[in-house]
């Protein structure tokens, strides 16, 4: 009996050893196999498969990289939308994939950098200002400008049209190590504002001019039972959660966002307005509004899909959003209007994105060993032809043209979902460009008319956030993370009427203790260095 | 500790022989035993202490490109900025109450359960109430969180609705920082009693009978046996799952009470997990992350120690 | 001297207890009727409120919908096969690891107890694990979602806890003096006596893997890999994003249809750790230590 027992655990034993061993050998294999990113030795660099600059095939001898790159839930794989596969033949550029979802995208991204496992380049890739520093200096990411300049006609010249994307790229030290996607269509770069025309019509009031004029549209939507089901149950005002409605109301006291913060630019002096009497008065005008239940009482904790899902019922006054995909159902009832003048007269549209709206979107790695194929790789994107490749995919069987400018076939757009599937840019964050000639579904007639109607009231230049040396950014970060988290929440207390602006004084003091004035210096600096 | 790492997991070292030669005739005696210790150990030692030189980077400063051993020394620069923090104070309080208002009132509500579970005399019924309650411990934090929006909100969830039926104002719950600390333990309470009562289900089944047929004998009534078997029965499991518990006392999950986050509750939501995730991973601060949590551990580990010792003292049960 | 336990009275106790219980079963019940009907309700009608206890505007939409999502079936293969071997390996860890240290008579067990316990607050962090399981070779295998955590410290020591309080310490010994060796007596009388706990340890283990998705997060590229929680997580966390970025076709109604399934997805993800239970529970049965004590 005994020994049987023995013999049994030592079969035991060695079962298991063999499991754990079978494993290690099986996963061996597999890295091997998978593990090495340094490029396919069989097309490696012959000196003769020269990189053209102009004109397709890139390269006459078909090349091979990989890219990282995220995928949002709406996609399906990159290797199966047309963009991809036309354009593998045209360029003779073939691009493997390393997708990665857009949960846990960021701590992939990482890993990749830590390990040292580079891919060649790195797609949709959302770098921040911060990263690419910091793997530019420890030469993960290659310096872009002077591929830029001989191997990126399009992207150049749209460089040279809006100096302001330069100046949003470009380091201290004057490199580039990161394209980001570029927005020149002023619609897509701001959210419109839509109100309620049925029920301004039934009330019969006309279009608010004035804060004062607003909050007085806003309670007789909120009392005049403009739906007419006898119940108050309409939502006068609403927005997405947390703080945007504090940026979409901020124009019209004067408060603007340049360089991707809570700053006025005037005469070449940068200045941080969080503690500002006029910002002040914003946050008493929007307390009036939610202690009168003008505001939506869940505009602090709805979801987006809560918000979406509001826009569709008609219930709402006035909300913001850059499309009106959302209610389209039901769309005669709204109409974009233009920002409200303040108590001071101030009239501005500051929430607005800069032209190179999507930092980071794309980087080369020192691992890849066509740089120049890369970048012209990728220059194609930011024509309007490559761009159109891009966002419609294949004409006749996911466009047609009309009017000279592309739109999605019924067909495509009747199965549901199945537009993401076949373009990169569903999901946000793709590097290329988006203008006017590429954009007939996110700026059909009633979008271009609520844009219109602010045009006249958009800042001159928008600044796009600067970038700062390792060092400084390092400290703009310690500071902006105790900084930003305190005057959100305060901004929101104060909305709600949680905290008195009895102590506007103290918050004002606070904020000087965290230094604020420190990092209004550091953005200065960085405005001064600026290649405007 | 190294001589107990090297003599645990191999043979017994033949140099030291003579200074150990009690406990080594001991360990050879009972050599199988070590045999079957050899895998955990050899599991424990790479995955768990091989990777532990990355803590190094709580006094570095962390750049992923040069790795963890090619980073910088920053010292004690990150302990530094974290205790000089606007938020230090309010975040190790939250911390803190959080915890012991749940280890004070989630901590008891399995183990009455499954006392409760222990009296049903009907299998069927006994039954039913568990699988019911071990099913919440499904549910996604995402869907949990979601729900506890539906219900509470002010304009259309069903507890506001019965609040105005009889006549009340309806409350903002999830936008009231008095409300988050209530209304996070609760969830958390209905989410996993049941779940958590398994352990203790499984160690009543392991009661001796014969102490309940005993106790019935001298007339002890059914509350007097469950304090007199029941309880001394699973007093042990019970112990060790409140070490256990008080280990992991700074560690509050992150993911629901981030869900649950808005600028209104954070008075009381804020706490150094939801802090970590914010300011540390998602800005990719590593080495200030690490050394918040490295502060968490070491305080967590002195936790541990205290009530380990105490509990060996009173209960005779303890971790060692 | 002896106090008599009068029926009545017993009755009255049980009666507290049923009326308890069936409180406790109400009020755990509600929230999940509720994630039933809303699975079978119209998302829009969920998001306003409209439902609170029945279905409103009844449809099978998001079922039917979710048996047409490929990659959830491929996520439920993929998870089963995780977690059946996953748990097998923890099991066979976690007993090799708690019975010798749950020997009172072994020498350094209290040493080796610190080591283990200390493990539970300090870890190196992401990156070398990241590095190590690398150089191990287990990325982008399932390997990488089993052995970094073959044992769970805090299971290990509930089992331990067990083997040193409820099976005596005399029967071990004299199984000893029977000649009877330590892998034997682990096998033919340790385990045997054990079942309450390991059906735990079971569930416990398998639970664990069937909800575990943050190193499939790390570790795994390739999507036919994915563990159903991964899938799952995709359709949830698509309603939480709050960039539309204008005009991805469809991205609200693709959200307000993630919003309806996100509950059916729940349903059908629990469900086969949730007929486990019953069969987990049968173990549970209580006398098995006073037979085999006697026989």
């Amino acid at each position: 009996m005994r020994k049987t027992w023995g013999r049994y655990a030592f079969a035991t034993m060695l079962v298991t050893g063999l499991i754990v061993s079978g494993c290690s050998n099986g996963g061996n294999g597999n890295s091997n196999e998978k593990g090495g990113n340094t490029g396919d030795p069989k097309s490696s660099g012959s000196a003769e498969n020269a990189v053209k600059t102009e004109g397709f095939p890139i390269v006459d001898t078909p090349i091979k990289l990989k890219m990282f790159t995220r995928v949002a839930p709406v996609n399906g794989p990159f290797k199966d939308m047309p963009v991809f596969q036309d354009y593998e033949k045209m360029s003779n550029v073939k691009v493997d994939f390393i997708e990665a979802p857009t949960d846990g995208f960021a701590e992939k991204k990482n890993l990749l950098f830590a390990s040292n496992e580079l891919p060649d380049a790195l797609y949709r890739s959302g770098l921040t200002q911060l990263e690419t520093v910091r793997y530019g200096a420890a030469g993960q990411l290659i310096p872009l400008e002077n591929l830029i300049d001989q191997y990126a006609p399009n992207l150049k010249s749209l460089m040279d049209q809006y100096p302001e994307i330069r100046a949003g790229i470009t380091t201290p030290e004057g490199h580039i190590y990161a394209i980001p996607g570029i927005v020149t269509l002023g619609s897509a770069r701001t959210d419109k504002r839509w109100i309620n025309k049925a029920w301004l019509d039934k009330l019969g009031l006309k279009v608010p001019e004035t804060t004062d004029e607003l909050y007085e549209v806003l309670k007789a939507f909120r009392d005049g039972d403009p739906n007419g089901n006898g119940k108050a149950d309409e939502i006068p005002m609403t927005a997405r959660i947390g703080m945007p409605i504090v940026y979409q109301m901020a124009g019209a006291f004067g408060l603007d966002s340049q360089l991707g913060y809570n700053i006025n630019v005037e005469n070449d002096k940068v200045h941080i307005w969080s503690g500002d009497e006029q910002y002040k008065e914003l946050l008493m005008y929007l307390n009036k509004l939610y202690k009168e239940k003008l505001i939506d009482p869940e505009i602090f904790s709805h979801t987006e899909a809560q918000y979406l899902a509001k826009q569709g019922t008609g219930n709402v006054g006035y909300f913001f959003d850059q499309t009106n995909n959302n209610f389209l159902t039901i769309q005669d009832q709204y109409v974009g209007i233009a920002p409200q003048a303040g108590p001071n007269g101030d009239r501005l549209q500051s929430q607005v994105a800069p032209v190179p709206r999507d930092y980071g979107a794309f980087a080369i790695t020192s691992v890849n060993k066509y740089p120049e194929a890369t970048m012209r790789w990728i220059d194609y994107f930011y024509s309007d032809e490559g761009s159109t490749l891009l966002r419609f995919g294949r004409e006749g069987e996911h466009y047609e043209m009309k009017d000279g400018i592309p739109y999605y076939k019924e067909e495509l757009l009747n199965v549901a979902g199945a537009q993401a599937k076949i373009t990169p840019y569903a999901g946000g964050g793709a590097p290329h460009l988006i203008s006017d000639k590429v954009a007939s579904f996110i700026n059909p007639p009633q979008v271009q008319e609520a844009y219109k109607q602010l045009e006249p009231y958009l800042p001159k230049i928008r600044y796009a956030p600067p970038l700062f040396d390792e060092a400084t950014a390092q400290k703009v970060n310690v500071l902006r993370n105790d900084i930003d988290k305190y005057f959100e929440e305060q901004s929101t207390k104060f909305i709600v009427g949680a905290l008195s602006f009895d102590k506007w004084d103290e918050f004002q003091s606070t904020l000087k203790k965290m230094n604020i004035a420190d990092l209004e210096k550091l953005y200065q600096d960085a405005y001064d260095k600026m290649a405007k | 500790m190294d001589s107990m790492i090297e003599n645990a997991g191999a043979a017994p070292v033949p140099g030291r022989k003579r200074k150990n030669d009690g406990l080594l005739r001991k360990m050879a005696k009972r050599y199988d035993l070590y045999l079957m210790l050899l895998p955990p150990l050899a599991f424990y030692l790479i995955f768990h202490y091989g990777p532990l030189y990355g803590l190094q980077i709580a006094f570095k400063n962390f750049n992923p490109a040069k790795g963890i051993i090619g980073s910088p020394w920053e010292g004690f620069g990150h302990f530094e900025r974290f205790f000089n923090s606007y938020y230090f104070w309010r975040l190790l309080w939250n911390t803190v109450s959080i915890n012991l208002f749940s280890l004070l009132i989630a901590f008891p509500v399995p183990i009455l359960l499954a006392l409760l579970v222990n009296e049903i005399k009907s299998r069927a019924y006994s039954k039913w109430l568990q699988n019911i309650t071990y099913i919440p411990h499904f549910i996604s934090v995402v869907v949990i969180v979601g729900i506890l929006n539906v219900f509470l909100s002010p304009k259309t969830g069903p507890v506001n609705q019965l609040i105005e039926a009889f006549g009340g104002t309806p409350i903002n719950f999830l936008q009231e920082a008095a409300w988050f600390k209530p209304i996070f333990i609760g969830s958390n309470i209905w989410q996993s009693m049941g779940w958590q009562s398994i352990i203790y289900i499984a160690a009543l089944s392991g009661v001796n009978p014969q102490l309940y047929e005993a106790a019935k004998m001298d007339g002890a009534s059914r509350l007097r046996r469950i304090w007199h078997v029941s309880l001394p029965g699973i007093m042990p499991v019970i112990v060790i799952l409140l070490i256990l518990d008080i280990g992991h006392f700074m560690n509050i999950g992150f993911e629901k009470i981030l869900l649950m986050q808005n600028n209104l509750n954070l008075e009381s939501s804020d706490v150094i997990s939801t802090f970590v995730y914010t300011t540390g991973i998602l800005k990719g601060e590593y080495s200030y992350t690490a050394a918040i949590g490295l502060f968490n551990s070491v305080i967590n580990l002195m936790l541990l120690l205290l009530v380990n010792r105490f509990a060996r003292k009173t209960s005779e049960t303890s971790l060692w | 001297m002896e106090k008599s336990i009068s029926p009545s009275n017993e009755r009255l106790f049980d009666a507290v207890v049923y009326i308890i219980a069936a409180i406790i079963m109400v009020i755990v019940l509600y929230p999940l009727l509720f994630i039933v009907s809303a699975s079978f309700s119209d998302p829009a009608k969920v998001l306003n409120g409209d439902v609170w206890l029945l279905p409103q505007g009844f449809n099978v939409e998001a079922y039917a919908n979710i048996l047409q999502n490929d990659k959830i079936w491929t996520g439920y293969g993929n998870s089963i096969m995780y977690t059946v071997i996953g748990t097998v390996i923890n099991i066979i860890m976690t007993i090799l690891a708690a019975y010798p240290l749950s020997r009172p008579d072994l020498p350094l067990r209290n040493g080796i107890m610190v080591l283990i316990t200390m493990t539970m607050f300090f870890s190196g962090g992401l990156i070398p694990t990241y590095l190590l399981v690398k150089d191990l070779g287990m990325v982008d295998t399932m390997w990488a979602l089993i052995v970094p955590g073959a044992i769970a410290t805090y299971n290990l020591i509930v089992m331990r806890t067990y083997f040193q309080n409820s099976i005596p310490w005399e029967l071990q010994e004299a199984a000893h003096m029977d000649g009877c060796s330590n892998w034997r007596l682990l096998v033919s009388i340790i385990l045997p006596l054990s079942k309450p706990i390991l059906a735990v340890m079971v569930l416990f283990y398998a639970v664990g893997h069937w909800n575990s998705f943050f190193n499939a997060l790390i570790y795994i590229r390739d999507e036919g890999k994915y563990p159903l929680q991964l899938v799952l997580r995709e359709i949830l966390l698509i309603s939480q994003s709050a960039q539309t970025d204008g005009g991805s076709v469809g991205l609200e109604k693709q959200i307000l249809l993630s919003e309806s399934i996100k509950f059916a997805v729940i349903i059908v993800s629990s469900l086969p750790v949730l007929v486990m239970y019953p069969f987990v529970q049968r173990h549970f049965v209580k006398g098995v230590m006073i037979g085999s004590i006697k026989g």
